[in-house]
Order: structure tokens, then sequence, then C-alpha cells
């Protein structure tokens, strides 16, 4: 009973820390070393030092900090190693890539306790969510994103269970003939209702192609589906500039 | 000129569900030169910030918006009954100010800064609509490339991404923690 209490004490020590980089970092503090220049055979026994005070390592949730010990000692033995053209040119310090690491980390760790500087003050203000209330006419209108759409599908499909619409015909339907289909169905009535749509195709094949043509298209950005809600139809449009963006 | 101008603008701000925005605001008053707007809107800021009220008249997400005074806090949640309101965890302050800086970002490239997997995390980003996704990068395994959103903005009372603290803001904050530890 005692033993377990005492390692839940070490494993909140361990949950203190983020993350190895925040292990590190706090490691390269307590032991003053410059960050540009950390004695890698220092900080490695500090860092094994703290892992081992562990009984027992939950690799789901510490393997990071497992990497991050091997990556230590890797350095290490890099340090060791006899350079055969001593300085010759800049050479690459091994420790290079670990100090770049630790130094973007720190910053992320200075702007984000700005950030909770700012949250606390938000947190203090109060804005007015609630009201008013707006206007049945005002429709609003989001974004789908796939999931949305393939819930809306599963949503229909429950509904033509209902009716027992089980029975799936030989026809073959191609997806390049299906798309072109609502294309030209956008291009002559703008906007449709997708799952009046759907509910209009003959079998659940031809369903199930239809909807994998919205997939198709709204990944190929050619046209804009959006639901006013969740369980609420979908209406397609065509993209007017129907060109690949984002995605950098 | 309509003397109310400034009193309407009032109005209107009030009654926005979210931040409204000047363009917003400029068409609704159409009627009037886009002039008179802006300067009815400055002398609307302006006096909010003399006069001493209960209220307040903040930028945020592109928009105005109407905010108690801070101080008046503990009074506001003496009426709603609420004990406080919930933070953001440590791990999701992080990955939100990863995104923040280095948008787009992938999943990994958030994991690599952060030296810890942040999937969870971003789940719970998402759910609270701090993050969206904007589309897959054209790199193998075609990765989904994440952007804050507006109500990243407006959590933080941002006006804008240009108001996030800037690079000399970082620094100055590492030397100070720097000087208190040696």
């Amino acid at each position: 009973m005692e033993s377990t209490e005492i390692q839940e004490g070490y494993q909140v020590r361990l949950e203190v820390f983020e993350g190895p980089l925040d292990l590190l970092l706090f490691l390269v503090k307590k032991k003053k070393i410059n960050i540009h220049d950390i004695q890698i055979a220092v900080i490695t026994r500090e860092y094994l030092d703290y892992l081992q005070k562990r009984e027992r390592i939950n690799l789901d949730r510490e393997g990071e900090f497992l990497f991050m010990a091997a990556f230590l000692i890797y350095l290490k033995s890099q340090m060791l190693l006899p350079r055969e053209q001593p300085a010759l040119e800049a050479e690459a310090d091994p420790r290079r890539a670990l100090v770049d690491q630790l130094i973007e980390y720190q910053k992320m760790k200075a702007t984000s306790s700005l950030l909770r500087q700012k949250e606390e003050e938000q947190l203090r203000r109060w804005l007015r969510p609630f009201i008013p209330p707006q206007l049945a006419s005002e429709e609003e209108i989001l974004e789908v994103s796939l999931f949305d759409l393939a819930e809306c599908f599963y949503f229909l499909m429950k509904q033509k269970e209902n009716e027992n619409f089980k029975v799936l015909k030989g026809r073959e339907i191609s997806l390049e003939k299906k798309m072109q289909e609502i294309i030209s169905l956008l291009e002559a009535q703008q906007v449709i209702d997708f799952l009046d749509y759907l509910k209009q195709q003959e079998s659940l094949e031809e369903a199930l192609v239809a909807f994998f043509c919205l997939l198709e298209l709204v990944k190929a950005r050619l046209v804009i589906a959006l639901q006013e809600s969740l369980f609420q139809s979908i209406k397609v449009w065509l993209r007017r500039d129907s060109q690949a963006e984002e995605s950098s | 000129m309509n003397q109310n101008l400034k009193e309407i603008i009032e109005a209107l701000i009030f009654v926005s569900a979210e931040p409204l925005s000047p363009e917003k605001l400029k068409e609704v008053l159409a009627d009037f030169p886009a002039e008179e707007v802006e300067k009815a809107l400055q002398e609307l800021l302006q006096s909010y910030q003399a006069d001493n009220r209960g209220l307040c008249l903040v930028q945020s997400a592109g928009g105005y918006l109407l905010a108690t005074r801070p101080e008046f806090d503990p009074w506001v949640r003496r009426l709603l009954q609420i004990e406080r309101k919930t933070r953001l965890s440590q791990a999701a302050l992080e990955t939100l100010s990863i995104i923040a800086y280095h948008q787009p970002i992938t999943t990994s490239e958030i994991a690599a800064i952060r030296g810890v997997d942040s999937t969870g995390t971003l789940k719970t980003l998402l759910e609270k609509k701090l993050v969206k996704i904007v589309g897959r990068r054209a790199t193998p395994g075609r990765p989904l490339v994440y952007r804050t959103t507006d109500k990243f903005l407006l959590y933080f009372g941002l006006n804008s991404l240009e108001d996030l603290p800037s690079e000399e803001e970082i620094a100055r904050l590492l030397e100070e923690r720097d000087i208190e530890q040696s």
C-alpha cells in the first residue's frame, strides 16, 4: 500500500513537466547552463537521474521522455567521438538541433505565459453571448466539415432504413457521370438541397455514389457545402473561383 | 448631420451578438457619409474611455463590442453564481500559442516544437472552436493544416493576429526571467 503511494509521488513529479523538453529546460536552468553551450554529459546525467527515480515508466504517456533520454545518450557519444579533421570549417555541432529546439520551446513557453495573462484579463470581462434572440428568418450559415456531411448521410440512411430501402440494383453508376450530373444540376439550379437530392436517388447504391461525389467535389473545391445546423439539410453551391487554395 | 449618430452606433454595438466590424457598421449606416460614421465611432470610444461606466467598449476580433469592466468581475460572478471561469489547460495553451505563431501548421510540426504528441489537445481546441482545419498540405501523407479562429482572437481579447505579443516582448520576458533566476 505504502509503496504505491511513493510511486504516485514520483509520478506527480514527472507530470509537473509538459514533456521532455520542459524537463530539459528545467534542468538547464537549475544547473545554470548556458543554453547555447550545453554540456551534454552533465545534462544527460541529470536527465537520467530524474528518470531513474521512477520504478516504472508508462510507455504510453512517457515514451517521449525515454526517446529524449536515448537522444541525449546518442549526442553524448557523438561528442566523445574524435573528429578526423578538427575544426574543418564550421563543422556542424551535433547539439545544434537540440539547442534550436530548446530555444524554440523556451520562446513558446514565454508566449503561452503572455497568452495566459491575456486569458486571465479576458475572463474577467463579461460579454453578452445569450442575447439578443436572432430573428428566425436570419439564416445562420456555417461551412460544414466532411464529418458533418458523413453524419448527415448516416442520418438519412437511418431514415431510409425505416422505409425498407434495401434493394440493390445491379445497374452501374460511375462516379464521373454522377459528378457531371451534380455539376449540371448546380449550373441549372444554382443551389441544391442535398438531402432532397439523395431522396430522389433510386437505389442505395446510387445514393452512396452521389454522396461520394459530393465529398470529391468538396475536396476538389469545386463546390461549397453549407449546413444551417446539425442534422439539417446541406445546401450545395458551385464554387465561383474553383481554384485550389491554401494548403501552402 | 444626424445628431444621434453616436448613440445609434452604441445601440448597434449593444445588440450585436458578435463583434461589430466597421465594415458592417458602415453598411448598416449607408445613409450617412462614411467619414461621419468613423468620426462618431471614435467619439463614442473616447466617451467610453473618459466616463466612469460599468461597461467598456473594446475592439476585439476585428470589431467592436461591449463588455463589463474587469474590476467588476466579482460582482458579476456573484449575480450569475459562477465560482470561477474555467481556464485552458497548460497543454492547450502551449499548443494554441504554437499554432498562433506558426500557422498554417500541421500536427507533426506542433509535436516537434512541444516534444510531445498533441493530438488530444488539438481535438479539444477544435471542439472549443479556437482552431480550425483549413486544408491539407501537399506533402506525403497529406497532413491536415491548422489555423486559429476569430473565436481565438475574441477569447484572448486580440483585435487581429498582429496583436499577439511581439518578438521583443517575448525576448524581454525571457530576459526578466533570467535575471530573476540568477
